[in-house]
C-alpha cells in the first residue's frame, strides 16, 4: 500500500511471481530478453532489457521503439510493430 | 530468506446451470462443515429469493439478489468482496479469521468472468485466492443443456471438479454416457457424484460407452477440445515458461480452455491457473521435502493443437 495515496500499487504481473528476492528478479529479467531475442530472430522486432529502467523495451526494423509494462503487452506491442501476432505454434 | 506464504482468502466459486441443484448440494457440506469457516455469498438472478432462505445452515450468508455476479452485479460483488477482505485483516488470529469464502453463483453465471473480476482488482488480487471452482452438472437434463446453451459448456469447461446430481433418477447408461460427454468438454475435471449433497459412488464408464456428439454452438468451436501435457523437467525454467505462455495466451487465448499445473521456482512451488484467457496470480503452495511427481507438468486444455506441437513450440524457447 503507498504510503501517500492509499492505494497499492498493481501487483506484479503473473509472470514475474517466480522470484522472491531483488537478486532473482533481475536474473529473471535478464533471462527473460534472452529468451525474447531468440524466439523474436525472424520477426524484426528486437527487445531489450538493461536491468535499470523498468519495463522491456521493444524495437522495430524502421526504428519505432517503446517500453512496455510486462510479457502481455509485449505481444500486444509485437504484433503492433511487426504488423502480425505471434503466434509461438507457428516456430 | 523467509519464503512467501499464501496468506489469501481462499474463495470457492460453486457453479451450475439453473436448477442443477447447487444450493440443495451446498445447504449439506454446509451441514457437515465441509468449508471450515466460511461466508457464504449467495448469488441469484431472481428478485425474489429463495437459496437464502434454505442456507440458513451457514454461519455468516450475504444474498446478492437480482443480479448476476458475473455481469450486471460486478459492482455489488466487488464491494461485497472488498468488505469482507477489511473486515478478514482487522483480526489478526488465524483460529478465528475468515478461511473461506463460497460463492455460489447463479444458475446463468460464467465462472470465468468472476476470476477476471479479482484478477483485475487491484486490491482483490491480492486478497483472493480462488481455490476451486465447483459446478453442478444436473444428470437428468444436463445433455440438452450442454447442446443447447453455450453458457452450460461455459460452466463445465471452467470446472476444476465436476459434481453429478440426480443419477439417482437417471440410468446408469445416460449417467455413464453423460460422463464421457463431460469428460470431452472439460478433460482435466474431477467427476463426482452426489444425491441431497451425500456422495454417491460414481463408475467410471466402460471403455465402450460412447459420448453424446456435441453440437456446434458456435464457430470457434470446430475443433475437439484435448487435454496435452507439457513437461517442464525437473529443472523447470520458469522463466521461459512464463514467456512461451504469454505468447501462447496472446495468440491462441481463444482456443486454450484451461491451464493448470505446479512449478518450483526460486520463489517455491506455485500453482498456477487460468480459465481461457485470464491467468490468476500464481498460489504459493507449501514446500516438501521431495518435489511430487505431478510437479513442473502442465496440463493443458484446448482445441486447435497437439501435445507434440506444444511440446515443439515450448522447446524453442529454452536453451
Amino acid at each position: 500500500m503507498c504510503g501517500s495515496c492509499g492505494f497499492p500499487a498493481a501487483p506484479g504481473h503473473w509472470t514475474e511471481a517466480g522470484a522472491a528476492t531483488p537478486h532473482e528478479r533481475l536474473r529473471e529479467r535478464f533471462r527473460r530478453v534472452q529468451v525474447l531475442q531468440k524466439v523474436l530472430d525472424q520477426s524484426g522486432v528486437t527487445a531489450h532489457d538493461g536491468g535499470v529502467i523498468p519495463g522491456i523495451q521493444v524495437m522495430s526494423l524502421s526504428g519505432g521503439q517503446t517500453i512496455v509494462p510486462d510479457l502481455e503487452a509485449l505481444w500486444a506491442e509485437v504484433k503492433k510493430l511487426s504488423g502480425q501476432v505471434f503466434d509461438p505454434l507457428d516456430l | 530468506m523467509n519464503k512467501r506464504t499464501e496468506n489469501r482468502l481462499r474463495l470457492t466459486v460453486l457453479g451450475g446451470f439453473l436448477g442443477s441443484g447447487k444450493t440443495t448440494w451446498l445447504r449439506h457440506q454446509l451441514h457437515e462443515k465441509a468449508f471450515g469457516r466460511v461466508h457464504v455469498i449467495v448469488n441469484e438472478a431472481a428478485d425474489a429469493p429463495v437459496d437464502g432462505v434454505l442456507l440458513g445452515a451457514a454461519d455468516q450468508i450475504t444474498l446478492l439478489a437480482g443480479v448476476c455476479a458475473c455481469c450486471d452485479g460486478q459492482q455489488q460483488l466487488e464491494t461485497l468482496l472488498l468488505g469482507l477482505c477489511d473486515d478478514r485483516s482487522s483480526i489478526s488470529d488465524p483460529i478465528v479469521r475468515l478461511e473461506t469464502i463460497v460463492l455460489e453463483t447463479s444458475g446463468l453465471a460464467d465462472p470465468a468472468e468472476i476470476l477476471s473480476l479479482i484478477q483485475n482488482h487491484p486490491i482483490l488480487v491480492r486478497q483472493i485466492v480462488i481455490a476451486e471452482i465447483i459446478v453442478i452438472v444436473d444428470a437428468l437434463n444436463a445433455v440438452e443443456q450442454i447442446q443447447n446453451e453455450v453458457l452450460s459448456r461455459k460452466q463445465i469447461e471452467a470446472a476444476d471438479r465436476l459434481i453429478l446430481t440426480k443419477t439417482d433418477l437417471s440410468t446408469e447408461q445416460d449417467t455413464a454416457c453423460l460422463g464421457v460427454t463431460l469428460r470431452s468438454i472439460a478433460p482435466g475435471a474431477m467427476q463426482l457424484a452426489a444425491s441431497f449433497g451425500s456422495p454417491l459412488v460414481l463408475r467410471p464408464p466402460a471403455q465402450d460407452v460412447q459420448g453424446v456428439v456435441l453440437v456446434k454452438l458456435s464457430d470457434k468451436e470446430s475443433d475437439p477440445i484435448l487435454a496435452s501435457r507439457l513437461d517442464l523437467g525437473a529443472k523447470a525454467d520458469w522463466t521461459a515458461f512464463t514467456v512461451w505462455l504469454s505468447a501462447l495466451l496472446y495468440a491462441r487465448g481463444d482456443q486454450i480452455v484451461r491451464i493448470k499445473g505446479v512449478v518450483s521456482t526460486p520463489a517455491g512451488r506455485l500453482l498456477l491457473q487460468t480459465v481461457r484467457k485470464s491467468v490468476q496470480l500464481p498460489e504459493i503452495l507449501p514446500d516438501l521435502n521431495c518435489p511430487l511427481e505431478t510437479d513442473n507438468t502442465i496440463a493443458v486444455i484446448g482445441r486447435g493443437f497437439t501435445q507434440g506441437q506444444l511440446a515443439k513450440s515450448f522447446a524453442h524457447f529454452l536453451a
